[in-house]
């Protein structure tokens, strides 16, 4: 049975046959898929959801950006 | 009903590329994230952070619904159903399920964006901008018929007349848009903060967290330190990031999602799918169903499919729900999004404050 299944001829050439690996088909199709959607966001696998919220109040604010400035219902 | 045991099919090329797929997205998505914020600094700089999101009337009460786009949102009467609740948690809107709210009569109290890519998130805001040139740009080699958003599955309001149901949006959101708040990534693009401003959304933002925060010279840090806002683990996608703001940055005790489907009805093309070009030039039309992955939703009765990035967003979504304070309700009718720490609910029970445990 293995004999059959291994065919019952000699090819004349060898066929060249390469079979991307599961990392370069993982990494082609990322690549074209971020292409596509310009890429969400990591997921990064840790235990916090936020970094730098918990202590964030008004008078712990880092320069660059207000906080709590506006109340709900403001207009922009 | 808590599901203790999730049941997909066993490992194929699909799931194996899925599992691959979180170490290496880090490096693909900094640079044009950071790129982006940069140009954002100045909108950010005179702008809100997310903390103040808290302030607000959305913080009150635990109970919020998640929308995302998936294709159950259309197969289900959801909109008839969530408008006739009387719902009065907060409602969390994806930008891709934005216009799908409000064509309905639901205003989002809150929509996320975190997407940096440059031209097509736009499109959820209504680009004045687009023309039948740059629809040609955005998909060279595709018929306007068939280009990135005319094959999109989630809303087929998108798929038809795309010029004119463009002007049909730049008008809904400037509408409504001084009705809704928004917490914007700064990874998100020049055009969709610009957008945004334009129609009077009230904008939140934030960094997404790029990296471990514990690890030197971690990205995540580096962000921070460059404009000062607060970073949050947006999960890979926008609809897991919705999730993520309504229990870590809102304090919501009891979460409802609708749209999360992260899979595929079993009817729809494969050419229908997300990067169903990506995954023929990858493996050849005549290797598909080894990349699509088939899912038997128990809850359901019915058979789905994914993709390796929907695959993904779905683990890294079940990875997340184990150490999160809320619970988690999926109320989706349909899609993959099912394992431990979900509960699995009708929508009008959830809406109503009586959901399935």
């Amino acid at each position: 049975m293995a004999q059959i299944l291994r065919g019952n001829f000699e090819p004349r050439k060898r066929p060249n046959v390469e079979l991307p690996s599961t990392d370069d088909l993982t990494s082609r199709f990322e690549a074209e898929a971020l292409r596509r959607l310009g890429g969400s966001i990591a997921f990064v696998s840790k235990k916090k959801f936020t970094l730098g919220l918990e202590a964030h109040r008004p008078d712990s604010e880092a320069p660059k950006a207000s906080n709590g400035a506006k109340r709900a219902g403001s207009p922009s | 009903v808590l599901v203790r045991q999730a049941d997909t099919s066993p490992p194929s090329l699909g799931r194996t590329i899925a599992a691959s797929l979180g170490s290496i997205t880090l490096q693909k998505v900094t640079e044009v994230g950071f790129a982006n914020a940069r140009a954002n600094a100045e909108r950010i700089a005179s702008g809100q952070s997310i903390a103040a999101l808290r302030d607000t009337p959305l913080a009150d009460g635990g109970d919020a619904l998640v929308v995302a786009a998936g294709p159950s949102l259309h197969r289900i009467d959801t909109a008839r159903v969530i408008r006739e609740s009387g719902f009065r948690g907060t409602i969390i809107a994806t930008d891709s399920s934005m216009s799908w709210c409000l064509r309905n009569g639901i205003t989002p109290d809150l929509v996320v964006t975190l997407d940096p890519h440059p031209t097509r998130i736009v499109r959820w805001f209504g680009d004045p901008g687009l023309d039948e040139a740059a629809l040609r740009e955005d998909d060279p080699f595709a018929r306007l018929d068939d280009a990135y958003y005319a094959r999109q599955d989630m809303d087929p309001g998108f798929r038809d007349e795309q010029l004119a149901k463009n002007a049909e949006l730049v008008q809904l959101i400037d509408e409504n848009g001084s009705r809704m708040r928004i917490a914007i990534s700064s990874s998100a693009a020049p055009a969709v903060a610009e957008r945004v401003a334009a129609s009077g959304m009230e904008a939140f933002w934030w960094n997404p967290m790029y990296d471990d925060y514990d690890a030197p010279n971690s990205l995540t840090h580096r962000i921070r330190d460059m404009n000062g806002l607060p970073c949050v683990n947006a999960g890979g996608n926008v609809g897991s990031a919705c999730w993520v703001f309504a229990h870590a940055v809102l304090g919501k005790s009891r979460v409802g999602l609708v749209g999360v489907d992260f899979g595929y009805y079993s009817d729809t093309p494969y050419e229908r799918t997300q990067y169903f070009d990506e995954i023929v030039s990858l493996v050849g039309s005549h290797r598909l169903d080894d990349v699509f992955v088939r899912v038997h939703n128990p809850h359901v009765g019915k058979e789905f499919y994914t993709d390796p990035a929907y695959l993904w967003f779905r683990d890294s979504f079940l990875e997340m729900v184990e150490t999160a304070e809320c619970e988690t309700y999926n109320c989706t009718g349909g899609g993959i999004l099912f394992g431990p720490g979900i509960h699995w609910s009708g929508l009008a029970e959830f809406l109503s404050g009586s959901p399935a445990s």
